[in-house]
């Protein structure tokens, strides 16, 4: 499934929305200025992504989830690779030498990643009107496959994927990720509709 | 409405829920719309010390005023929008001020990581919920880990580089600068001893004002604890009146470590660490300065040892250089006594000649005018008197040869062997070129033309005079190719007893520039030498028994022996008594 340019660009624009929030935040807690890239957006099959992430992202990867509900439904992930991971908690904690993913490493992933996550979501709760809830984030450190996996056996309904492509920046450093919203047909449908209505209100 | 068994239902959830709460190993707290606390648990009283019926109904914002400043409003404002937030601690250390349970650590505040969710009734949000975990134990061990990761990384540094160098004492300085810097010293002070004389000196230093270095460089209390194998903490400088104490005082040092130095038993020096900041020196410290101070000791010890060696080395090659000297300078007296005993001998032989050539004519003058008075037993007694000046005229005439060939200088040059061997036929009785048979082609040689026919001469004249009585000499010459690949595999001549020969592949000898030899062989049927005569017969007035029937000096084959050796040859015999000699002379061929 392609969207079409118009799409597109309503989806980009929505998810720049988020980032605005969730760059702010960040730099309110860490005290550095953060930018977020605009973001690549695209529609895919869930199969098709396992591949697509594993070309681009390599060996474990720390994968920040979390389930939301209401009337879009679906699952949200943050993948980082290790390297990616490290730099992060380099760059936002006071400790220049880590060179592990201990445990208070991976709670500051897993903050970051719930940031992110928040700001988008709520970006798509807010404008579009619709009320969604989330879980609590869970971290897990494997290869890309696995995570997607456990996710699509969990439930079957889920097809889609939207990906979004983020890069932050942070003093000298440019850390990447890849964000993935996966939804099922009725969700992806709904969030199509919603983003139409969006723009017509904003045209008006 | 729900019925009553969906009542007693809902209840039991409640009671259940309640249980959780109040036996979950983390702090929960709910509150409602407008942050006021509705739900406190037993892990919250105990850790706050804060009962909930004394906060229920009140703010959280109030009870924790500094949650505001630190930007921790949003999370709450934002689980009333159904958002779900994780704190962590790495960057906010807690989430509630509350005291840290451990008690040495050096946060006063328990560390914590925290959720902060939405508390839903349906789809819909009626509150928030918040949990609490203590991560302060956590967190100690996670930075007990880390410093042992530093300080395993601070010791393989230090041994990496103390091994790696062949001259350890050289990036001391460097090291201490890094190893004070990581273990937070400010300053260091390293004391060695000399090799030789064992004498403690300050070999290098850092964090000490110049002024004080002097007090420093001799320092008993700091001498004292080298001469002793425990290393020292002395904790509370600062605060010690006692003398002793006064120049770590004076540098700022509030606590200091001194390990003794030894390798192998062997003292070797004292290491230094202070602090101007710690009253006193953490265990783990000192035992990590400990085994740096092993390693450093080893080093040490290891340098000390290679530069004994190496001076060993220096005095073993200066001595053989020493000897080295004095053999050429023996050598160099040596041959200036030679050479002084030769001219001696030379003009020793000269003048004697002429009193013999007195005694001749007095002989004569003896016979020729009084021969008619002198009864007949006198005549033959004047005879043979006249007879022996004759003998020592020949004796010294072969002394000064001898002694010639030594002096002479010696040019050689290709040298046919024919023409010589015909001229010193041509000089002997008729008889003689008869009875000699020469089987041509006789090989050129690279000789000296008049040594050679030395050599040649006495040979023959050797052949002809010792051959049995009334019997004719007969002699053969002949010339044969010898080529010598190496020294080794050459066949060992019979050589003279001269120790002065020229051995076999000796450095002056030409037969190391051209391998191939010419051997000219004389050949007689005389007489024969027994073998045990063979070496002796080439030495200076040697004359076997064998010989005493016959006349001559003793002087024939030292000299041959004695000219060969001067032209880079060799000689030697192959005989039996009654079977004749093969003497053979061998020269670089030409």
């Amino acid at each position: 499934m392609e969207l079409i340019a118009t799409q597109k660009d309503a989806l980009t624009e929505l998810i720049n929305i988020g980032y605005a929030r969730a760059a702010a935040a960040l730099s309110d807690l860490t005290g550095h200025r953060i930018s977020l890239e605009v973001p690549e957006v695209s529609i895919h099959l869930i199969p098709e992504i396992t591949q697509k992430l594993q070309r681009v992202i390599e060996g474990e990867v720390a994968s920040v989830n979390q389930v939301f509900s209401g009337p879009i439904a679906g699952n949200a992930i943050l993948l980082l690779d290790r390297k990616a991971a490290i730099l992060l908690n380099r760059v936002l904690t006071d400790r220049p030498d880590i060179t592990e993913l201990d445990g208070a490493a991976r709670e500051v992933i897993t903050e970051v990643g719930n940031i992110v996550l928040n700001a988008c979501l709520g970006a798509f709760g807010n404008l579009l009107k619709v009320q969604v809830t989330f879980t609590v984030p869970s971290l897990q450190i494997e290869s890309v496959q696995k995570i997607l996996t456990s996710i699509t056996i969990a439930d079957r309904e889920l097809e889609y994927a939207l990906i979004i492509h983020t890069r932050f920046h942070l003093r000298v450093d440019d850390i990447s990720g890849y964000l993935v919203i996966i939804l099922g047909v009725t969700s992806l449908d709904t969030l199509l509709l919603e983003l139409k209505k969006w723009e017509d209100r904003e045209l008006k | 409405m729900s019925g009553p068994s969906d009542n007693s239902e809902s209840k039991r959830e409640v009671a259940l829920l309640s249980w959780i709460q109040q036996f979950a190993p983390y702090g929960v707290l709910t509150l409602d719309k407008s942050f006021q606390v509705q739900s406190w648990n037993h892990w919250m009283e105990v850790h706050s010390a804060m009962r909930f019926e004394n906060i229920a109904g009140k703010s959280i914002f109030a009870l924790f005023p500094t949650l505001q400043d630190r930007k921790l409003v949003a999370p709450f404002e934002r689980a009333l929008n159904g958002e779900t937030s994780v704190l962590s601690t790495a960057l906010h250390r807690y989430l509630l001020p509350l005291p840290s349970p451990i008690r040495r650590s050096g946060a006063a505040q328990m560390l914590q990581t925290a959720q902060i969710a939405p508390l839903l009734l349906g789809s819909v949000v009626c509150g928030i919920v918040v949990v609490i975990e203590d991560v302060t134990q956590r967190e100690s061990q996670a930075e007990a880990l880390r410093r042992q990761h530093r300080r395993d990384k601070i010791l393989s540094w230090a041994l990496t580089h103390l091994w790696k160098s062949d001259e350890p004492r050289k990036i001391i300085r460097q090291l201490f600068f890094k190893i004070a810097e990581h273990l937070d010293f400010d300053t260091f002070l390293l004391y060695l001893r000399d090799i030789e004389t064992g004498t403690l000196a300050l070999y290098t230093a850092g964090g000490i004002p110049p002024e004080l270095a002097k007090e420093f460089a001799d320092y008993p209390l700091l001498a004292s604890v080298a001469q002793s194998r425990e290393m020292v903490v002395i904790d509370s400088i600062q605060a010690r009146q006692q003398p002793e104490y006064a120049p770590l005082k004076k540098a700022g040092a509030s606590a200091a470590i001194a390990i003794p130095l030894f390798a192998n038993e062997r003292p070797l020096g004292l290491l230094c660490f202070a602090s101007w900041s710690r009253e006193s020196i953490a265990t783990e410290e000192s035992d990590l300065l400990t085994t740096i101070a092993q390693y450093l000791a080893t080093a040490v010890d290891r340098e000390n040892t290679n530069r004994q060696l190496q001076r060993a080395r220096e005095e073993l090659q200066s001595h053989a250089q020493l000897l080295e000297k004095k053999v050429e300078e023996r050598t160099a007296r040596l041959q200036e006594t030679i050479s002084e005993l030769e001219t001696f001998s030379y003009t020793l032989a000269h003048d004697l000649k002429a009193p013999l050539r007195g005694m001749i004519g007095y002989c004569q003058i003896l016979l020729e005018d009084f021969g008619g008075i002198l009864p007949p037993e006198a005549h033959n007694i004047v005879e043979r008197l006249a007879r022996t000046p004759r003998r020592m005229e020949a004796l010294i005439k072969d002394l000064l040869q001898f002694s010639d060939i030594s002096r002479q200088e010696i040019v050689l040059s290709r040298v046919e062997i024919e023409p010589v061997i015909d001229d010193i036929l041509a000089l002997r009785a008729p008889g003689v070129r008869q009875a000699t048979t020469i089987r041509t082609p006789l090989q050129p040689v690279r000789a000296h033309l008049t040594l050679l026919q030395q050599v040649l001469a006495n040979l023959v004249d050797n052949a002809i005079k010792f051959v049995h009585p009334k019997t004719q000499a007969k002699i053969t010459i002949f010339t044969e190719v010898v080529s010598h690949s190496s020294p080794s595999t050459r066949s060992q001549p019979l050589l003279f007893n001269s120790t002065e020969t020229a051995p076999p592949g000796s450095s002056d000898s030409p037969l190391e520039i051209t391998p191939k030899g010419v051997r000219i062989w004389v050949v007689d049927e005389g007489i024969g030498i027994p073998i045990e005569a063979h070496q002796k017969i080439f030495g200076i007035f040697e004359r076997g028994a064998f010989a005493e029937r016959y006349e001559g000096t003793g002087m024939g084959l030292a000299i041959v022996a004695r000219a060969t050796q001067r032209m880079g040859g060799t000689c030697g015999v192959e005989s039996k008594p009654g079977h004749g000699s093969r003497f053979w002379i061998e020269l670089p061929a030409a």
